[in-house]
């Protein structure tokens, strides 16, 4: 039986009239890449958000690894998370920007340069943020995830922004990451990226949950983007 | 130990923080160095002759004009956070709140202290030697430096964890800045000099009141016998330090971080 890594169970959040997310129940499996997939609007980030602690559920829980994000210790050693390519503070640069975040973790500063090797960042790792284009951001953002060497990655859009030449770059560095047994859940409206990049699928649609399985369950011999499109009333942005 | 080492790092390695070092420096540096030239060319008219242990007093009293940047700072470090989005970073590597934010008090603690320290201290020397140009001026009272040591200490520490807890109420950094720049530049001096009974409780008075002034200048709207004792001021401030830092943690520890 495969081990569930993430596990959202009846999770609900509310903002005053409107429901983001509506009793939502899925599994992600350990060891595998994950699709979170939606139209724009549809709940995914506010999901993710909930599942990390910064967004509290109205109703229901979302686990990682069984237990709440806030009750992980030291939760960067076991989960790196990308929620968007801001995050960073534009007058220190990208290594100073990761050496506060590797000090709050315990984590060594050689560990910094390490990470901003592995994304191909160390020339600008003295320049400001300000000054980084968005890909690079991207990029920044991505190291700031695997500065613990997680077990888990939770990456919501991490190719929004990017030109061909930086999506290339992303799934490589994913599919790396992946062959290293992690557990990956990314967001993404990249559907035919997504098709060569995950084993897994969960599609959600206005909060609530309308498709979960592998890939080859959900597509049932058509594209990614065909099944989304059905699935989803032909919402697609 | 860890938060404390990452909230340094975001203290010393943001440059605007050590603008407001040398801007508090400047402005308590300006303020100490002028007043003696006014109080020697109309000192007379406010009943201050530079001659006076209470001219002297007040001349040196100025150099804890930095106090609205440790507030500042405060601010920044919080509202910051929300402003570039590193609140997300943050609460991401440290998902308990309360410790993260207790934390980022005790550096604006620290912070708001050094900065007192630092332009006091060369404010004060920036002082003496304007005061040795006037040859009538007198000394200054025995107690006045370890007072302002100590209103700079406790003034320093409490103005920058009310920064703190302002930047956690009001996530608008701009707001928040502009916002404190009225109270301290506006309604606190209004209420000392139009409603003593009131604005004594308030941080400018207590601030003035832990010097242990002896000043009665009128036409300036300055009379420190209105002022608490200087133990009651810092304890009341400590007071106002306790409540705005529960008022933080518990504040941050509710609501959601975009």
């Amino acid at each position: 039986m495969t081990a569930i890594a993430i596990e959202f169970d009846s999770l609900v959040k509310q903002f005053g009239k409107q429901r983001a997310v509506d009793k939502l129940t899925a599994k992600v499996s350990s060891g595998r890449i994950t699709g979170f997939l939606g139209p724009n609007g549809a709940g995914k980030s506010t999901t993710l958000r909930c599942l990390v602690g910064l967004s509290a559920p109205t109703e229901g829980s979302a686990k990682i690894l069984g237990a709440a994000y806030k009750d992980l210790a030291n939760p960067l050693t076991r989960v790196g998370t990308v929620l968007d390519s801001r995050g960073f503070h534009p007058s220190l640069t990208g290594k100073q920007n990761l050496k506060v975040v590797a000090a709050a973790a315990g984590i060594s500063d050689s560990r910094v340069d390490e990470v901003l090797a592995m994304v191909e960042l160390t020339d600008a790792s003295g320049k400001k943020v300000k000054n980084y284009s968005l890909g690079m951001k991207q990029r920044l953002a991505l190291a700031g995830a695997i500065l613990g060497d997680p077990e888990i990655l939770i990456l919501d859009e991490p190719a929004n922004g990017l030109d061909p030449a930086g999506i290339a770059w992303l799934r490589n560095f994913l599919r790396n990451l992946a062959h290293g047994g992690r557990t990956i859940l990314v967001s993404s409206h990249q559907l035919a990226e997504m098709q060569n990049t995950v084993d897994d699928v969960l599609i959600i649609n206005k909060g609530a949950l309308i498709a979960q399985g592998t890939i080859e369950e959900v597509t049932q011999g058509s594209t990614l983007e065909e099944a989304f499109l059905k699935l989803t009333g032909g919402q697609l942005s | 130990m860890n938060l404390i080492k990452s909230e340094w790092r975001k203290l010393v390695y943001a440059r605007a923080n050590w603008g407001l070092l040398i801007a508090a420096t400047l402005i308590s540096v300006l303020s100490v160095v002028v007043t003696p030239f006014i109080l020697s060319s109309q000192g007379e008219m406010f009943g201050l002759s530079l001659e006076s242990t209470a001219a002297v007093d007040s001349v040196y009293a100025n150099g804890i004009s930095g106090y609205i940047f440790a507030i500042i700072l405060g601010i920044l470090l919080m509202a910051g956070e929300f402003r570039h989005g590193t609140a997300v970073a943050t609460f991401l590597t440290s998902p308990k709140r309360g410790a993260v934010v207790a934390n980022k008090l005790a550096i604006a603690a620290i912070a708001g202290i050094l900065l007192m320290w630092i332009s006091t201290g060369i404010s004060m020397i920036a002082g003496w030697v304007a005061l040795s140009t006037f040859e009538e001026a007198g000394s200054p009272s025995d107690n006045l430096l370890i007072n302002t040591f100590i209103a700079a200490t406790i003034g320093g520490a409490v103005l920058g964890i009310i920064g703190v807890a302002i930047g956690t109420l009001v996530r608008n950094q701009m707001m928040a800045i502009v916002g404190s720049l009225i109270y301290l530049f506006v309604i606190d001096p209004l209420l000392l000099a139009l409603l003593p009974d009131a604005g004594k409780w308030l941080p400018s008075g207590l601030i003035t009141a832990m010097l242990s002034l002896d000043i009665n200048a009128p036409e300036l709207g300055f009379d420190t016998s209105s002022y608490l004792p200087a133990f009651a001021a810092a304890l009341v401030l400590l007071g106002f330090g306790v409540v705005f830092a529960a008022l933080a943690i518990t504040t941050s520890l509710r609501r959601d971080v975009e």
